[in-house]
């Protein structure tokens, strides 16, 4: 369990605090008072640098190419297709 | 067949409004926030097509010049449902081909990767789940139990920056694995919010799902995901040290390399 209580007197609320700046999904002022937070708690810093290396990770982990011949399939098929009236 | 086809994905512009209207807590002050988070690199299609006059000639050209260019963002989520490269190339090319049969449906200007995604999920739901018409809901409750008991056994603050630091020599194939031992829709709204950077509206929308849901799935998702990669980080013998481990432990990280 957390010290902190800065974001929430829980980590359930801590975390999803920290999920929601992370996704952009907050006002400016909610914001500016999460990032005020962070600068100084240690503990709560560390649980978002986590969060952001997780992130990275899925993203880079995540980012695939397509095999070569996919597109040319793809553009067998729609070729194939009837063109549809609007 | 595909449930609702022609729903056009929000205007980013729109998109924006809805949000603001939907999520109490935002404010416009935000507006600008949201567009890094969602936005992102989505190119915008050109506004000045009117799919009505067009030729189908022109509507194929306007199709391979607009939306082949996402192929491999299909393909890398493809990757998160279907259960091999082979599966998720299949499943790439229904969704092709029928965003291909339903092109003139979609409203130019809005977010054409995003419906591009919302018909990869509905093929997915569609072909591999045999769920017709039902959005991406759970019927893992039980092993979402057990998961959910075990993520809320460990504390979030239970990882520390050495573990931090842990994970971060993890190899790509563990994030994969891990992804993927979570159930799929905590799976899905993690990789469109983590890879993509989509916000929660445009999430919800391509889940055909409420927002509070994305919120919850994305909430648990992580929380399972975090646990699962300390798993591994630990399982590879990264652990998190404590001060008279530490020589040992580096020693075995030397192994590991």
């Amino acid at each position: 369990m957390s010290d902190c209580q800065g974001l929430g007197d829980c980590d359930d609320t801590r975390m999803q605090r920290i999920y929601e700046y992370l996704d952009g999904a907050l006002t400016r002022e909610d914001l500016t008072e999460i990032k005020r937070h962070l600068d100084t708690c240690g503990e709560c810093a560390e649980q978002y640098d986590l969060e952001c290396l997780i992130r990275t990770m899925v993203k880079r982990s995540c980012t695939e190419s397509a095999p070569e011949n996919l597109k040319n399939s793809i553009l067998d098929r729609i070729h194939a297709i009837k063109p549809v009236e609007a | 067949m595909l449930p609702e086809p022609g729903y056009g994905m929000q205007p980013e512009s729109r998109q924006l409004t809805v949000d603001l209207a939907t999520m109490s807590t935002t404010e416009p002050a935000a507006a600008a926030t949201y567009q890094t988070a969602g936005a992102d690199d989505d190119a915008v299609e050109v506004n000045d097509v009117d799919p009505a006059s067009e030729t189908p000639e022109q509507r194929r050209a306007r199709f391979e010049r607009d939306a082949m260019q996402y192929v491999d963002q299909l393909y890398s989520a493809a990757m998160r449902m279907a259960r091999n490269p082979s599966d998720a190339e299949d499943l790439v090319q229904e969704a092709y081909t029928k965003a291909f049969s339903a092109f003139h449906q979609y409203k130019p200007g809005t977010n054409l990767k995003a419906w591009l995604y919302r018909i990869l999920t509905n093929t997915y739901i569609n072909l591999y789940r045999k769920r017709q018409r039902e959005p991406l809901q759970s019927n893992s409750d039980t092993i979402e139990d057990w998961q959910l008991a075990k993520a809320e056994s460990h504390t979030s603050a239970g990882l520390r920056s050495a573990e931090t630091e842990a994970l971060d020599h993890l190899p790509d194939s563990d994030v994969k694995n891990a992804l993927q031992s979570i159930p799929e829709e905590f799976r899905l709204a993690v990789y469109f919010a983590d890879v993509e950077g989509y916000a929660y509206k445009q999430i919800s929308e391509i889940m055909n799902t409420p927002i509070g849901t994305v919120m919850s799935r994305l909430h648990r998702g992580r929380k399972m995901l975090r646990d699962m990669l300390a798993d591994y980080a630990a399982e590879r013998g990264f652990r998190a040290q404590t001060d008279d481990q530490a020589a040992a432990g580096s020693n075995n990280q030397e192994k590991e390399k």
